[in-house]
């Protein structure tokens, strides 16, 4: 099957040739992979980010219950 | 919203790779000259030729920004000649091994087409640095785009240089893609495709990531209570969304720069 994949015998002996081979391709792979894994720390920064962001509008957010009480009703200062 | 139609993009992607590489291996015939070295053709060629035109439609996204003073013109231009950069690096590369296996050297300052590439891609190199020296948004931005504008103009005239030029040392397996037997030139279209594809993925990426990231900031700004002020900013070679309106769609993010 690999003879036949392969055709007649090349230039360079298949041995020499495939780490060249194997080696251009592993660059752009790792080239890629490298990115992609940039990219996951950035996107888990943001997720930091954002968890921060839901903590401070929670934090800042008034509680219902409090904001009741606290504010005036017009018609109990009424004679 | 730049991260629409993402997942279909990446999936395109995977599945143009997949094909490219099936292709490469399993039904691209050897080359009679160099044999299974060849197959680095399909990698290498397809590299360069999106790398130069991405910092081609960096230059044309450059002359939009010009035209129309909207900073998200500014950021696609910046983000496709980041790419572009990148992709070149894996150009140079792969070349070199190329190179190594087919003449036995790492790099041969003779040949034009090696030493043409290396001059576009230290030209580009100075992009980012360029961008870091200018603090104000505003000229960091202009200036950025009228280095794009000129140094895209450059590359189509350096291509047709070494096109030109008379010494034919790089190993041309075939003349050019017209000259490819049908197996190997349906497997370099579908190699290009696929590279092409793999570019505007990571530049959709990139930019979804870089908006995202704004309208967080841009966010904490105004949960913190100045969300009117104007943003701080620190010395940064990365073009800014915000503005006036930085909250904004990108598609209506005109932002006074």
């Amino acid at each position: 099957m690999v003879a036949l994949v392969l055709g007649d015998t090349p230039a360079l002996p298949l041995h020499t040739a495939g780490k060249y081979v194997a080696a251009a391709y592993i660059v752009v792979f790792a080239i890629v992979l490298i990115y992609v894994a940039v990219m996951a720390i950035r996107l888990s920064h943001i997720e930091r980010d954002l968890g921060e962001l839901l903590e401070l509008s929670e934090r800042d957010e008034p509680a219902p219950d409090a904001a009741a009480i606290a504010a005036p009703e017009p018609e109990s200062v009424l004679p | 919203m730049y991260g629409k139609g993402l997942r279909a993009l990446s999936i395109s992607t995977v599945v143009a790779m997949a094909l490219a590489l099936a292709l490469v291996f399993f039904y691209a015939p050897l080359e009679a000259e160099q044999g299974f070295l060849q197959k680095i053709f399909y990698l290498h060629v397809p590299l360069a030729i999106v790398a130069l035109c991405g910092f081609v439609l960096g230059g044309l996204l450059a002359i939009q920004h010009l035209r129309t003073r909207e900073a998200r013109w500014d950021m696609r231009s910046y983000v496709v000649i980041h790419m572009s950069l990148i992709f070149g690096v894996a150009t140079l590369i792969t070349g070199s091994i190329w190179a190594k296996g087919s003449w036995g050297h790492w790099w041969v300052w003779s040949e034009p087409t090696l030493v043409s590439f290396l001059i576009v891609f230290l030209l580009y190199a100075t992009y980012q640095p360029l961008r870091f020296a200018i603090e104000d948004p505003e000229r960091q931005s202009r200036y950025a785009s009228v280095f794009a504008v000129t140094a895209g103009a450059f590359v189509p005239m350096n291509f047709i240089a070494v096109r030109l030029s008379t010494a034919y040392l790089h190993p041309r397996v075939l003349g050019s893609s017209s000259n490819l037997p049908g197996p190997m030139k349906l497997t370099f279209m579908v190699s290009l495709l696929a590279i092409a594809l793999l570019f505007a993925t990571l530049c959709k990426y990139e930019l979804t990531a870089k908006h995202t990231r704004q309208q967080v900031r841009q966010l904490r700004r105004r949960l913190a209570g100045d969300g009117d002020a104007a943003p701080r900013r620190g010395r940064s070679a990365v073009p800014s969304l915000q503005g006036v309106t930085a909250m904004s769609a990108p598609s209506s993010g005109r932002t006074g720069l």
